[in-house]
Formats: C-alpha cells, sequence, structure tokens
C-alpha cells in the first residue's frame, strides 16, 4: 500500500512546488474540475501550470524513475553485480546516439528525437546480446562485455556527433538533452513513451521471483530448473523496454538505476518478490523530489542528470561507508 | 531399472577429449563416488548427467528415458544440484535461498506458495539449520553455508543429489558434518548420491555407516576401476591414480565396527 501511495504523495506535492505559488485549495479545484470536466473558477493561468504544465511532468518523472530504478535492480539480479546500473547493456548511450543523430538530421528537438532514442536505445542492448552469444548460450560475463563494447563504441559515435554539428544550435541542444530533462513533458509524451514503459513494468514485476533464483548464476539456475534463454530473455526485454522508453523522453538520468536499488535492498532486504517493487516506488518518488528541487533552486531550469549526480553521489559514498560492516 | 544409466558415453572439446565409452548406472538409495586426478574431468561428467554440457557420443537415461528429451525444468525434478563452491553475491536470508529449490514446481510468473514454503522449512530442520533461517546466508561460516546448499538441494525432492567436492574448503568439523548428513539422508530417505571427491576416505566413510556405496576411479579418459571401496581403493591402485604411495590402515571404532583409511605416505618421482 505504502507502495502505491508514496509516488502519488510525491505527485501531488509537487503541484505546488514551482516558481508560480498556488494554495492547497486552489490546487484540488483544478484537479476536481478537470476531471469531471466541469467550468473552473480559477484563473486560466493557474489552470494550465497545474494540469498542463507541473501535472504530466510529475506523472513523467514518476513513470521515468520507477523505469530507470526496476530495471536497474533487475540487471542487478541478473548480472549478480550490486554495481550494475540500468544501462549495462548500452541502453543510455545507444539511446544518446539515436537522440544527438536525430538533432543533426533534422536540426532540432522533435518527435524523431523520441523515436531515434527508443530505437537505437534497443538496437544498442541487441547488439550487446549478439555480442554476448556463444554457441548457443549467453553467458553473463559475455553480456556485460558486450554491453561495455557497444557502449563505449556509442559514446564515440556521440563524440563524433557532437564535433560534426553545427556549434550554435545543434551542440547546445545535443548536450542539453544527454544532461537529461522532463522540462518539456506533454501529455502526448506519456501517452507514447507510457506503453513500453508500462510493458516493461508488468514484465519485471510478473517474473520478480525467477530473478531470485537467475542471481544464482547460470549453472546453478539451469539446475535448479529454470529455462535460461527464456527467463533471461524476458527479463533483458523488458528493462530495455522501460529503459529505453524512460531514456528516449528524459535524456540520460544517471544515478537512479543504481542507487534507488541500494537504498530498497537497506530497506526492505534482496529478495526480488520486495525489491523490485520498492525499487519502482521509490525510483518514482526520488525523480519527482529531484525535480522539484531542480525546479526550486535555481530560476532557470537546471539539467537532471546533473542533480541526480550530485544527489546520488554522496549519498552512495555515504551508503558505502554505512554498508561496509553490514550483510555484504 | 536404474535410476540414471550411463551408456557408452563420451565428450570432448574441440582438440582435447574429456572421455570416451564411459558405462555405468546409479541404484535407488546408492552412494556413488568418482574419484580423479584434478583436470580428470569428474565435474564435465557431472555437467553432462545434469543436462548443463550435452555429450558428444552415447546417451544417459534418466529414469529410463533418454535425458535429451527433457525439456528444461524436469531435469530440476530429477536431480538436484550442489556446487563445489557457491559465490555468495547478495545477502539473501537462508529461507530464502532453500525456497530457490522449488523453482522447479514454480511458475515462471509466480512466487514459492505456503506448500513450498512447508517444503523448504522442513529440508532446513532435516540439515539442522533452522534456527539460522532468518540470518542472511553471506554471514554463515562456509559449512553452514554449504548445509544451506544441502538442504535447497533437498528442497527440490529429487530421487537424486549430485555433488561436487562439497566438502572442499571446509574444516575438519564440518567436512565431517556434512558427511553425517548424506548419510542420514541416504539411510532414510533412500536418496541417490554422485558425489565427485578429492578423499578416497570419503568413500570409506560411507562404507563404513553400511551404506550400499560404489566408487569409480577417473583416468586417462576412462574408467580405470569401478566397484565396491574395499575392492578398488588399493595401494596400487592409487599409485595409479594419482602417482602417491598409500598405505591402507584399519583401526577399531567400537565393537565389531572398523573404519579403514587410505594414509598418503609420498609422491611418485
Amino acid at each position: 500500500m505504502l507502495l502505491i501511495i508514496s509516488p502519488l504523495l510525491c505527485i501531488f506535492a509537487s503541484l505546488f512546488i514551482g516558481r508560480y505559488p498556488l494554495s492547497i485549495d486552489e490546487v484540488i479545484r483544478i484537479l476536481w474540475c478537470k476531471t469531471a470536466q466541469l467550468p473552473c473558477e480559477v484563473l486560466d493561468i493557474k489552470q494550465t501550470i497545474v494540469w498542463d504544465i507541473r501535472l504530466p511532468r510529475a506523472i513523467l518523472g514518476a513513470l521515468v524513475g520507477g523505469c530507470l530504478a526496476i530495471s536497474g535492480a533487475a540487471f542487478q539480479g541478473l548480472f549478480r553485480n550490486p554495481l550494475v546500473s540500468s544501462g549495462i547493456l548500452g541502453v543510455s548511450s545507444g539511446a544518446g546516439f539515436g537522440a544527438a543523430l536525430a538533432i543533426v538530421m533534422f536540426s532540432s528537438v522533435s518527435s524523431a528525437t523520441y523515436i531515434f532514442a527508443f530505437a537505437f536505445g534497443t538496437l544498442a542492448v541487441f547488439l550487446s546480446y549478439i555480442i554476448g552469444r556463444v554457441y548457443d548460450t549467453t553467458p553473463t560475463i559475455m553480456l556485460v562485455l558486450g554491453g561495455v563494447i557497444v557502449s563505449s563504441v556509442f559514446s564515440a559515435l556521440i563524440s563524433l556527433l557532437k564535433y560534426v554539428a553545427d556549434p550554435y544550435q545543434q551542440l547546445p541542444a545535443i548536450v542539453f538533452w544527454l544532461m537529461g530533462s522532463l522540462a518539456t513533458a506533454r501529455y502526448s509524451d506519456i501517452v507514447a513513451a507510457g506503453l513500453p514503459m508500462l510493458v516493461g513494468i508488468a514484465g519485471l514485476l510478473a517474473i520478480r521471483w525467477r530473478i531470485n533464483v537467475l542471481s544464482m548464476g547460470d549453472k546453478e539456475a539451469h539446475t535448479l530448473g529454470v529455462n535460461l534463454a527464456v527467463d533471461k530473455g524476458l527479463v533483458i526485454i523488458s528493462a530495455t523496454l522501460a529503459t529505453a522508453a524512460a531514456v528516449s523522453v528524459s535524456g540520460i538520468i544517471g544515478w537512479v538505476g543504481l542507487v534507488i536499488p541500494h537504498i530498497c535492498r537497506m530497506l526492505v532486504g534482496n529478495d526480488n518478490r520486495v525489491l523490485i517493487p520498492a525499487s519502482l516506488s521509490m525510483g518514482a518518488c526520488f525523480l519527482i523530489l529531484v525535480d522539484d528541487l531542480g525546479r526550486i533552486i535555481t530560476g532557470s531550469e537546471m539539467p537532471l542528470g546533473i542533480l541526480t549526480a550530485l544527489v546520488g553521489g554522496p549519498f552512495f559514498v555515504w551508503l558505502l561507508k554505512k554498508t561496509k560492516g553490514g550483510n555484504w | 531399472m536404474s535410476l540414471l544409466q550411463v551408456i557408452e558415453a563420451g565428450f570432448g572439446y574441440e582438440k582435447q577429449e574429456i572421455f570416451r565409452k564411459l558405462n555405468f548406472q546409479v541404484e535407488k538409495g546408492e552412494v556413488f563416488c568418482l574419484l580423479g586426478p584434478n583436470g580428470c574431468g569428474k565435474t564435465t561428467l557431472l555437467d553432462c548427467i545434469l543436462g548443463v554440457r550435452q555429450l558428444n557420443a552415447g546417451k544417459i537415461l534418466l529414469n529410463g528415458q533418454d535425458l535429451n528429451t527433457f525439456r528444461s525444468g524436469q531435469i530440476a525434478r530429477y536431480i538436484a544440484y550442489v556446487p563445489q563452491s557457491h559465490e555468495r553475491t547478495f545477502p539473501y536470508t537462508v529461507m530464502d535461498i532453500v525456497k530457490m529449490g522449488r523453482a522447479a514446481y514454480t511458475g515462471r510468473f509466480s512466487a514459492p506458495s505456503k506448500l513450498d514454503k512447508a517444503i523448504a522449512r522442513e529440508a532446513l530442520e532435516m540439515v539442522g539449520l533452522f534456527h539460522l533461517r532468518h540470518r542472511p546466508y553471506t554471514q554463515l561460516s562456509g559449512g553452514e553455508a554449504q548445509l544451506v546448499m544441502v538442504a535447497r538441494a533437498l528442497a527440490q525432492k529429487t530421487p537424486m543429489i549430485i555433488m561436487d567436492e562439497p566438502t572442499a574448503h571446509l574444516d575438519f568439523k564440518h567436512e565431517l558434518e556434512v558427511l553425517e548428513t548424506i548419510v542420514e539422508l541416504v539411510g532414510d530417505s533412500q536418496i541417490s548420491i554422485i558425489m565427485a571427491t578429492h578423499f578416497p576416505n570419503h568413500a570409506f566413510y560411507f562404507e563404513n555407516k553400511k551404506l550400499p556405496t560404489r566408487v569409480a576411479l577417473m583416468h586417462d579418459h576412462n574408467f580405470l576401476e569401478l566397484g565396491r571401496p574395499s575392492e578398488v581403493i588399493a595401494e596400487e591402485s592409487m599409485k595409479t591414480l594419482y602417482g602417491v604411495n598409500t598405505r591402507l590402515i584399519s583401526c577399531a571404532t567400537g565393537e565389531r565396527n572398523e573404519l579403514k583409511q587410505l594414509v598418503p605416505i609420498s609422491t611418485i618421482s
């Protein structure tokens, strides 16, 4: 219950946060008359701020944060490595390249940017999988290696695009996109990216106990009765759909996929039956709150990728120190 | 019909033959020990029986049925596996680990049921670690962790358990604890055990406990000998197998009980 309520509370709270102050009464009235399709007696500008700017932004933040965290938790289990994050198979660099390519080709951020980012993000994971395939199996270590190779190749390609991009228009657009932001969130984004995100989330929630068994390693999981090809494939496909869709609408937001699963491991333990939903919920809350923070501390928008690392970095150090004598 | 039949089995990598024309069977309630020097192919043979690797030649029959016809997940209802050394990554609780033994009976998109939990609890009681069920298994000693692996195998409710050097890395007492647990299992529940080991004395231990025990000596891609420990483990065969001079001694351990032991003397240079 807490897992469902807390993201909703965060979404609600974030409706009040920003440069334009609003009262509780006004926000509730706007939410009520918008959902009930009634005429509102609140100022039009306030309606727009709540309903068309802050609400879609908070919903998208919740979805993106949840997707990054749940995929990170699932990949950590699958790769038996607590330091893995959602970008391990190259989805972030692939999506970054796709977006940069679209910006260079069409000279600005458009819907093609999202489509390219999603397509190249999934392509990167597919390539990692192909590289990691030896004989008829995909040993975990080969997958990780494939991910490292694909990530670095796409990173190099991003640099290449930056190098050839027009330095006054395209280059800033690429750089800004890569830093991550939710500022342009609209309902159409939520609808378009929401489907793959929800499919991915649903897949990971459904298969979550199996991730426990997969984290025993390939040989043991096999002898415990797991069909490695199918189950690993399902986890990878689900996590990739969720992450690629998240990255394509928000840009590259680091740390969420690494740090949030760890906070949850400390709070609820390592059983993926609990950890996976907890990561989803906590990731959603975290990204909404960080986005709110970005709106508060500077007049102009602070890119999210910067803030998550600035908040997440020191926190992670603290966490490492704290858990050194703990269960690890 | 034997529980497991291995017929003319052969396996090799591209340039290297591991074993050929192996024939043996394992009966219900029997301990089958695989002895042989490092790298002789014990683990590879076990992998083939577990379905992790495919034989190049011959076949393996499980309950009379060809292993290749088993769908993935079905083998896990016949054979459970206790690894040589389990790499502990995430601090799962002991109970979480043992419940994973129920994966073969649990749907892909579901979690262990109440019944599965009861079976896991029972398995933990059998190895005497029920009191540790809420502890993170990363905090257990090597011996306790190995017994958790045995409990996980027991939770699979299989007629056969394969153990790959289950006492490697264990201290004097924990080694004996694992052996004692095996004796109980075979005696009480008629489970068959296939065990790769480096210690000929393990085979003697089971024989001395009056369990039906057989030993296969793996040497030069094949079995040098196969039979009862007291027939097979001898000074001469150990010389061929390991290149070690040994003495076979026997000491009384109570009334009409006698413990055979092989004592290594020197390597042959």
